[in-house]
């Protein structure tokens, strides 16, 4: 359980089941914490790592741009085309279940390679990568978006509907006003965790030459010879995005969780 | 419950009227060739077993459910009739639900001011206007701000009446209003309901509150099995009923 910073506050305070807190704390998330300090210490320690270290640092504005501009427009992809899924239209109901069905039977790479190689010289885009990437990452994440909605607004119990249009209101003023409210604050946590999933996919844009994170470990592993710095610097700087967005969607969670609404 | 009974009711015409109602749903039949009339000003009661088809009744009056066969008219507009708003129609039939439905994300205030706002079209002023007189005729004035989770169930239930009384329906729907609630809070919505029927609101009500049936009903349909077994007044179906299941059923419900 994510007990994080109240371990220390109430350390002999016991759940039911007789477990201190102490032992809910999240002791893998502290070592990990330590460790990457050290780690990092250790880099800045030694002039050739932090050197390696901030020229791949140097992508982490990149990876993070195209991750927000490309999550921002899944979210709305994702919230279109999972109202077509929950639609009595068949036409719209269709026309999202194949783009869905589609898009989540393709690896991301592929999504990624065929909207760089194939949709963007169609348009004439191609000398943009970061372009390409990430209509390809909305695209691609579009479509598992949808799929929370979808669960989110199916989860909300049929007597809400009931009672929305019992008072009057249309199919859609129900959905607008009764139901997505309530399904938004439910999915919530999926949604952030699919933001992380989103940044650590952003690396594969390093396939089509954009100058995120992972690109420049490549072009710094090359140059250097030396990989292992590269990577690790990489490695390093990927983790602690992830650590703490990771945290932010345990705060999330706990918040719409314990929520009176 | 303890006044006498309410006020002589004015029965007019029929303001609901259902003609040959079937609803199945995969095998079996929960409704049978149903018809039945509600007049103006009526306070109707539906009493019966579960899975008598009761409730299904009561949710094919406004459309919820849909009837695979016959006819619903409301006050003089036939439902299935091509080119029916069922939104407009719907706006004036008032339901009120056993798990009472309030909107959890809104407030009490805001539960009761939305459809008039988005439906009604009604101004802010005027809609919370509404709200606040219909709250306070529902005896909890002081609950308006506050969300519907940390209400009780009879505030709740209360609370949803007032929702549905700002539309300023020509019917309301109960469909067993009490079954959710503690016994202590069934008497609340009880009286909110009994005060609705002093004033010839017409009532059509799904529940096994048979003190409540004796005191406000002006008739009692018994139904089983997806049809109507009987009808009357709550003192004729209740003492001195005509069918053996009818008398079966009572005793159950009233033996305690």
């Amino acid at each position: 359980m994510g007990e994080v910073g109240s371990s220390e506050i109430n350390q002999t305070a016991r759940s039911p089941l007789g477990r201190s807190s102490l032992r809910q704390a999240p002791w893998w998330l502290i070592i990990l914490g330590i460790g990457i300090v050290f780690v990092l210490l250790a880099m800045m320690r030694n002039e050739d790592y932090a050197k390696t270290l901030g020229y791949v640092l140097g992508g982490v504005g990149l990876s993070v741009f195209i991750t927000v501009v490309a999550y921002v427009a899944a979210l709305i992809i994702g919230l279109i085309a999972g109202l077509g899924r929950v639609s009595a239209n068949p036409i719209a109901y269709h026309t999202a279940t194949l783009y869905v069905e589609v898009m989540r039977g393709l690896p991301m790479l592929v999504i990624i390679l065929y909207t760089q190689f194939v949709i963007a010289p169609m348009i004439g885009a191609q000398r943009n990568p970061a372009l390409s990437g990430i209509l390809a990452l909305a695209l691609g994440y579009g479509a598992y978006l949808a799929e929370v909605y979808r669960a989110g607004i199916e989860s909300i119990e049929r007597g809400q509907a009931e009672a929305a249009r019992s008072l009057g209101m249309s199919a859609g003023q129900t959905m607008r006003h009764i139901i997505l409210p309530q399904a938004l604050r439910r999915v919530l946590p999926p949604l952030g965790n699919d933001f992380i999933a989103m940044l650590k996919d952003s690396s594969l844009l390093s396939a089509i030459g954009v100058n995120e994170l992972t690109q420049l470990a490549r072009i710094e592993g090359s140059r250097t010879f030396d990989y292992f710095r590269a990577f690790n610097s990489a490695a390093i700087l990927y983790l602690i995005l992830t650590l703490l967005l990771s945290l932010g969607v345990r705060l999330l969670e706990r918040r719409t969780s314990s929520g009176r609404r | 419950m303890d006044d006498a009974k309410p006020i002589p009711h004015y029965i007019g015409t029929p303001i609901i009227t259902m003609k040959g109602i079937s609803r199945r749903f995969g095998h079996t039949l929960a409704l049978d060739n149903v018809s039945l009339d509600v007049r103006r000003g009526e306070v109707l009661m539906i009493v019966g077993p579960s899975g008598s088809g009761k409730s299904t009744l009561l949710r094919c009056i406004n459309y919820l459910e849909l009837p695979d066969a016959g006819m619903v008219e409301i006050d003089g507009v036939v439902l299935s009739r091509h080119g029916v708003d069922l939104n407009r129609i719907r706006e004036h039939v008032g339901m009120v639900f056993q798990r009472f439905e309030l909107f959890p994300h809104l407030t009490v205030i805001q539960n009761i001011m939305l459809a008039q706002r988005i439906v009604a079209k009604r101004s802010p002023q005027a809609s919370e206007q509404i709200a606040r007189d219909l709250l306070a005729k529902v005896g909890i004035g002081e609950k308006a701000d506050s969300y519907p989770v940390q209400l009780s169930g009879g505030q709740q239930q209360r609370v949803a009446i007032a929702r549905s009384l700002a539309m300023q329906p020509k019917v309301m729907l109960f469909d067993e209003p009490t079954s959710a609630l503690d016994p202590e809070m069934i008497k609340e919505v009880l009286d909110v309901m009994l005060d609705l029927a002093r004033e010839g609101m017409t009532m059509v009500i799904v529940s096994h509150e048979m003190g409540f049936a004796r005191a406000a009903a002006n008739r009692v349909v018994f139904m089983d099995q997806g049809r109507i077994v009987e009808m009357g007044a709550p003192e004729q179906v209740f003492d001195n009923p005509h069918h053996d299941r009818t008398r079966l059923f009572l005793s159950k419900v009233l033996q305690h």
